[in-house]
């Protein structure tokens, strides 16, 4: 299907198009968010298709599949585009009150679009080298998008994102290259065909190469031991970008982890790398919501509580390691990738607001803002309650699915992990609650106008609402995702066509 | 020749890390360069190389042996495209951090990043 080319070419169509238009502010923002309205719309278009009809496939060039490039686009595909599309239409909607002048001609529109472009097409694609090109875009864009205004701290942080990214792509390439010299090919459906026949010594070289893989994206979505970039860098972007960034960018890394650990490797001890990945949770969940606990900037609680999330999604890839409890657990993952996204970004975008209203964003030196903007408030509550996993909000499903799952499989150990750390994400975030909403007023009016940016931030905060009174459409369609890349036999089926099996290379 | 490779390869990577790790962004850059060419090293080693191998030209009526695999080389310029433009990025985002911060060692700019109240 061509117009699988459609989420990477029109954000990149648009970004030249924002680029030439620059010094039109008006103009550049009636595109902006008419551009991302449509490619919104697309996109849910395309997982009604992709769910009635199967996976679609694109080859690039028509070159056919294990050749050529290919586009896939399965289920879980289509749930992270339209959450990166929605959570994007919000944030431009939300940026066009927030941006400033000389950030906006500091082309902050191309660069954010750029990113969409690197982000929608991480999703996409179908074959290893190509998720690398699609992650240096992603990055390419990222780093403009933090840096935009270039203020002191933005500098300082972007070298550090920079630095850290340059060594995740090095090792990235290297991992593919070793891939392509044990096992002959690149593209995902070819390598989940091939890798599944693999055993004894070729499977543990497989192994691990594989575990190159880990690294990298372990990196990308902030898991212990290698989440410390993420809490400087994330607060230093402009307001509502921050947003998106909390949302989608660490998230590309969960979903480079659920699509290569459940569904390309498959050879025999691969469960080697969900199990680490299990471990690994524990230590994300638990550090991350300490180091949430004793800051005192409300983005950089906001960043700490991102990594300690990471870790809930990354238990449910870890607990796929088990056959019997495998389908509930990536189930899991997969709905709880969706609330996170939804939550996460809506506290950012309501921090953002509310450093406005105080003027701050310091903890000590905000305070009434209950008073100042009481609907604030209301968002507030409702999203930091679903983050800590309250019903009847969205976090409380998504983290019950993921406990269930722990429970049956017996890994009581990091069950009680996951609830420690949804009881103190509940304190921290009672935390930002009495200083910033109830502590005595900080200021008589509000700061800076912000009604503007209301509305976009109710459109999340509702959908978080209505995810957790009426998730059965959303569980459904997580747990038909979920049997989907446990079971690739159709992804395969249609990338590879039926095409004669071929010979591994020696 | 894949022993050959190999040494030159890991000594590239080791010469890499001493330069990130140095206290100098310039000298970071240059790692990151030294990373970068010793991983398309790595790609060609696996592509597999004979210095008897023709290029990857496949005519009519002659049989398609002793030629090159064309993805190595293939992945290798797209990973030179991306590295030069991230190289360039990265040695704008240095001269810009050494006008705004006057250093040009990330130490110093982490210690003195703690001073200065986040905006």
């Amino acid at each position: 299907m061509t117009l699988l080319i459609v989420p990477v070419l029109a954000p990149f169509l648009t970004a030249v198009t924002l680029a030439l238009l620059s010094g039109h502010a008006r103009l550049e923002k009636a595109l902006t968010l008419t551009a991302a309205g449509a490619l919104t719309a697309f996109v849910f278009w395309l997982l009604h298709h992709v769910d009635q009809n199967g996976p679609a496939v694109m080859v690039v060039g028509g070159w056919a599949a294990p050749w050529g490039i290919a586009f896939v686009a399965d289920r879980l595909t289509c749930i992270m585009l339209c959450l990166s599309m929605s959570v994007g239409t919000v944030v431009l909607a939300y940026t066009l009150w927030s941006v400033e002048p000389l950030q906006q001609r500091h082309f902050f529109y191309p660069l954010f679009y750029i990113m969409l472009v690197g982000v929608n097409w991480s999703f996409l694609t179908g074959d290893l080298f190509n998720l690398f090109v699609a992650y240096e875009v992603m990055l390419i864009g990222s780093y403009g998008a933090l840096m935009v205004g270039a203020s002191k701290a933005q500098l300082r942080e972007t070298m550090k994102y920079l630095a850290i990214n340059s060594i995740a792509s090095t090792l990235f390439v290297v991992g593919c290259g070793l891939i392509y010299a044990t096992v002959g090919t690149l593209n995902m459906a070819d390598l989940s065909a091939r890798t599944a026949a693999l055993h004894g010594d070729q499977a543990a070289l497989v192994t691990a190469v594989s575990m190159l893989f880990l690294v990298v994206f372990a990196m990308k979505a902030a898991a212990f031991p290698l989440f410390f970039w993420l809490p400087d860098s994330y607060p230093v972007a402009p307001a509502g970008v921050n947003g998106y960034f909390a949302g989608l960018l660490t998230k590309v890394g969960v979903y480079s982890l659920l699509r290569v650990f459940i569904l390309v490797f498959r050879q025999d001890g691969h469960e080697l790398a969900t199990q680490t990945l299990l471990v690994l949770s524990g230590f994300t969940m638990l550090l991350g919501v300490l180091g949430a606990m004793c800051q005192w900037e409300i983005r950089k609680i906001l960043s700490w509580h991102i990594i300690s999330q990471v870790g809930y999604m990354v238990m449910g890839i870890g607990l796929a390691a088990n056959p019997a409890i495998a389908e509930i657990a990536v189930a899991g993952t997969i709905f709880y990738v969706v609330h996170h996204i939804i939550v996460k970004s809506s506290l950012f975008l309501i921090g953002g607001i509310a450093g406005r209203v105080a003027g701050s964003q310091e903890l000590t030196r905000m305070g009434g803002v209950i008073d100042l903007a009481p609907g604030v408030a209301g968002f507030f509550l409702v999203a930091s309650l679903s983050l800590a996993g309250m019903p009847p909000f969205s976090g409380f499903l998504s983290k019950f699915v993921l406990v269930r799952a722990g429970a049956t499989g017996g890994n009581y150990l990091i069950v009680s992990i996951a609830i420690v750390t949804s009881f103190l994400t509940l304190y921290s975030m009672s935390k930002i609650w009495s200083y910033v909403f109830w502590q005595g007023r900080c200021c008589d009016a509000p700061r800076a106008a912000y009604r503007g940016m209301m509305a976009p931030t109710a459109i999340l905060v509702l959908f978080t609402i209505g995810m957790g009174l009426w998730a059965q459409p959303f569980l459904r369609l997580a747990g038909a995702a979920a049997r989907d890349i446990l079971n690739p036999r159709s992804y395969v089926a249609s990338v590879l066509g039926n095409a004669a099996p071929r010979e591994t290379r020696p | 020749m894949e022993f050959a490779m190999a040494a030159v390869i890991g000594v590239m990577f080791a010469a890499g890390t001493y330069m990130i790790l140095r206290p100098n962004l310039i000298r970071m850059v240059m790692g990151f360069g030294l990373y970068a060419n010793a991983g398309n090293l790595l790609l060609i080693a696996c592509g597999g190389y004979q210095l008897d191998w023709q290029a990857p030209f496949v005519s009519e009526g002659v049989p398609p042996t002793g030629l090159m695999d064309p993805i190595p080389p293939d992945i290798i310029l797209t990973a030179i495209v991306i590295n030069f433009a991230v190289g360039a990025l990265l040695l704008t985002l240095c001269y810009r951090v050494y006008l705004d911060h006057h250093t040009d060692n990330p130490e110093e700019l982490s210690a003195r990043g703690r001073e200065e109240p986040t905006a």
